[in-house]
């Protein structure tokens, strides 16, 4: 009976077509489950590395004091200076290359467990600037897709078909095979010196300091304006003390950068205080406490955090007060 | 439409179904809407450009074809001013207009000429050669104009080679338009599978590669020797994936509608001299400056001097193709003296490795000749690559001092890189030396097929970078 009628569709390409693609279809749907799987068993199961960080990040973090952001986020907030000076409990869930989109949605993870007392969101310059980048950087939120539904809309601003792609179990874990590898062998744990999500740089900046010109204006992306304004009011919600802080440049910026400008005018609106620190004379002063021009080594990142808590007590004293005199 | 986009896949299943479910007659017009809608997904209005050179060129045909004596020139003239018109005004004005300013100031005349403010229409090189390739045809006599307008249309915008070839010649393709394709089984597996590999040079290799590359080369200035010359090895196989990837993703597009376009690349790394290695690298475009360019300058069929002199000047025209700026010049003609060089010292060398014993060893010559061609591809590249001809310079100096370590911040990249470098050698290896041995693609049983296509889909799902962008070719 099976032999007649695949007899019968051999003698019709079209069928015998579409009979082939389906048994294909079917083995890359087994492939992809079975290994897709193999590949979420591994990426929860890390204790070390980038993809554990993220998810710490989202998944576990309790500490009192939160710093959200990019690479700069990651090598400027050192923990023990927060920790000694205030008596509270830190995490840095800074990472490399990340942008707003993925600053919001380990936001989201974590208000949906708890508030945390502080909240310090490290702006960068061209914050909200149109740059294709921050959407190919939401890849890194793929794997919790399926088990974080809060950020499901974030994720869906990276394309349209994107929670089509997401039927494949192994899509969420593209390029990911190596740092699985990696996070699951202790390797990166003896690489980064990483203490609280903090990871130091060591190197000393030894080029000239240049000036520095900003355009006026630059297309604006909406998108990652609204996700700015939504996480001032998530963060308000949830009674937890947001600080936006611009760190240090090693520029002497001539003009004041527009997003900065507009960041600022944003926090004004929801009375929440936003710290500028990206032209500031003690930095700007010294390339030893640089890594690059975008960012601070060890001793500027320590520096830098004692100036963003004297900000914080200067501005808010009884409020500090309440959590170090507990 | 970028072929490496969800977008595309919806459109060519979309359209190839359709295809298939449409009378013969009445599938040049669904191909001539589809190609239309292809291409204004790029920037809609430069439709205008192609339109404008369609009309020229297909009424150009049918006068050229009427005319005798001087009028036939004349309208082979008129042709090729408006198409080289157009692609001067597009794409090398602003270069001029750049060069000329700049001979002004050398005389102290202080009042610049104004640059125009306008976008490279996408692919404009490649379907403005096609479209020459016609109008030359049918002037000399191999082509019949061809009097259907929308069949001619389709001619110059088929879809799958629209913006970045293989540049097609119209005793190829224009016939095939009115050829009745059926749903033929094995065809469109073919083209499939052919589709499928382009797909994994494009998104598993090419891309992966262009990471580092783009990291290294958009600051040389800070990059130690190591990371130059392992990123301009990169590139070599990452423009090399990148271009053949979009190739066979057209060519099998096109096969799976019962197509057949042009080869456009043999596995040139396996090239034994620089002169095989243009006989193997975008076919297409080589051939067309041979029957177009070099033989109408009079080819190899002149004096000695005059030949040297139509090699170089063939090269230097086709790296200008590829871009409005000196480093695209240089590059040129670095490959027409890497050619001429080695004809000139060709009985020279074949003393030399008599001498050395060399020739008594043909696997050791055979990778000497491989090694040293790829080298200096790779040397030559590296102005194709540099933003400015200061910016290549500095590159080479760099790379000469040999004096700094590489780029290592992400090792899993290089990791990625180099596994991908290895699947593309030695996927062309077997293909170039033991061509009929083994296929897994191609395999005799079904079951090594099906995994094999199933072990490509998984492995772009894995290593594929989803977000590289456009192929390279696409700013030509």
């Amino acid at each position: 009976m099976i032999k007649k009628s695949l007899h019968k569709i051999k003698k019709s390409p079209v069928q015998y077509f579409f009979l082939k693609l389906l048994i294909l279809l079917l083995v890359v749907f087994v492939l992809d489950f079975s290994l897709g799987n193999v590949f979420r068993y591994y990426y929860i199961k890390q204790e070390s590395g980038e993809l554990y960080r993220i998810t710490y990040a989202i998944e576990k973090t309790n500490e009192d004091i939160l710093v959200l952001g990019s690479s700069r986020a990651n090598h400027h907030y050192h923990p023990k200076v927060f920790e000694n000076r205030l008596n509270l409990s830190f995490y840095n869930t800074g990472i490399d290359g990340e942008h707003i989109f993925y600053q919001d949605a380990i936001l989201k993870g974590v208000l949906k467990r708890y508030a945390p007392k502080i909240i310090l969101f490290d702006f960068v310059v061209a914050e909200f600037d149109q740059d294709p980048a921050s959407y190919d950087r939401i890849s890194s939120l793929l794997p919790y897709y399926h088990n974080h539904p809060e950020i499901r809309p974030i994720i869906k601003l990276k394309s349209p078909y994107e929670k089509y792609k997401l039927f494949s179990r192994l899509y969420p874990y593209n390029s990911e095979i190596f740092p699985i590898i990696l996070g699951n062998t202790e390797y990166k744990k003896t690489k980064h010196e990483g203490v609280k999500g903090y990871i130091p740089r060591k190197e000393i900046w030894d080029e000239p300091i240049k000036t520095m010109i900003y355009p006026d204006k630059y297309l604006l992306d909406s998108n990652k304006i609204n996700t700015f304004e939504s996480m001032i009011k998530d963060c308000i919600k949830a009674k937890s003390k947001l600080y936006i802080v611009c760190s240090p440049y090693f520029f002497n910026a001539k003009n004041q950068e527009y997003s900065i400008r507009l960041g600022k005018q944003i926090a004004k609106k929801y009375n929440v205080d936003f710290f500028d620190f990206s032209n500031n004379t003690a930095f700007t002063s010294n390339a030893n406490l640089f890594a690059d021009f975008a960012h601070l080594n060890d001793s500027g990142a320590k520096l830098f955090s004692a100036m963003v808590i004297d900000s914080i007590i200067k501005k808010d004293e009884v409020f500090i007060n309440k959590f170090v005199l507990r | 439409m970028l072929f490496n986009s969800v977008d595309f896949v919806i459109f060519f299943v979309v359209v190839t179904t359709l295809y298939f479910s449409l009378p013969y007659n009445k599938r040049w017009i669904l191909l001539l809407i589809s190609s239309c809608i292809f291409y204004m997904a790029f920037v809609p209005v430069y439709i205008l450009i192609l339109a404008f050179t369609i009309i020229v060129d297909y009424f150009a045909g049918i006068y050229i074809e009427k005319a005798t004596g001087k009028r036939r020139k004349s309208y082979l003239i008129l042709s090729l001013a408006a198409n080289i018109g157009v692609l001067v005004l597009f794409k090398y004005y602003n270069f001029f207009i750049g060069n000329f300013n700049h001979l002004l100031k050398g005389f102290a005349l202080t009042e610049p000429l104004p640059y125009l403010s306008i976008l490279l229409p996408i692919g404009l090189s490649f379907h403005t050669f096609q479209a020459m390739s016609y109008t030359i045809e049918v002037y000399r006599g191999k082509q019949k104009a061809e009097k259907h307008f929308g069949i001619y249309s389709l001619y110059v915008m088929f879809y799958p080679q629209l913006v970045a070839g293989p540049i097609e010649r119209p005793q190829n393709l224009l016939p095939q338009f009115r050829e009745k394709h059926d749903f033929d089984y094995s065809r469109v597996t073919e083209g499939l599978k052919q589709m499928l590999w382009g797909f994994v040079k494009k998104l598993v290799i090419a891309d992966r590669l262009g990471l580092y590359v783009d990291v290294v080369y958009s600051d040389p200035y800070h990059q130690g020797s190591a990371s130059l010359i392992v990123a301009t090895i990169f590139f070599a196989f990452q423009i090399y994936a990148d271009f053949s990837g979009y190739s066979d993703i057209a060519i099998g597009a096109a096969k799976v509608m019962g197509f057949k376009l042009m080869t456009n690349f043999k596995r040139p790394f396996f090239s034994k001299s620089t002169a095989e290695f243009w006989k193997r690298w975008h076919i297409s475009l080589s051939s067309w400056f041979r029957d177009y360019l070099y033989i109408s300058i009079g080819g190899n069929k002149v004096s000695i001097p005059r030949w040297y002199f139509n090699l170089m000047f063939v090269f230097l025209i086709s790296g200008l193709w590829h871009g409005a700026n000196w480093t695209f010049i240089i590059w040129g003609a670095l490959n027409g003296f890497y050619v001429v060089f080695g004809i000139i010292t060709r009985p020279f060398r074949n003393r030399m490795n008599e001498m050395a014993g060399i020739t008594k060893l043909p696997k050791l010559n055979l990778a000497l000749q491989v090694l040293s061609t790829f080298l200096l591809t790779c040397f030559a590249r590296i102005f194709f690559r540099a933003n400015s001809v200061s910016e290549a310079f500095s590159i080479v100096k760099k790379i000469v001092t040999l004096n700094t370590p590489g780029f290592l911040k992400d090792t899993t990249m290089l990791i990625y890189s180099s596994a991908g470098i290895l699947l593309l050698t030695l996927t062309e290896y077997k293909e170039e030396y033991y061509k009929n041995d083994f296929s897994l693609l191609y395999n005799k049983k079904t079951a090594v097929r099906t995994l094999t296509c199933a072990f490509l889909i998984i492995l772009i799902l894995i290593l594929g970078v989803f977000d590289g962008g456009q192929f390279i070719y696409f700013q030509f």
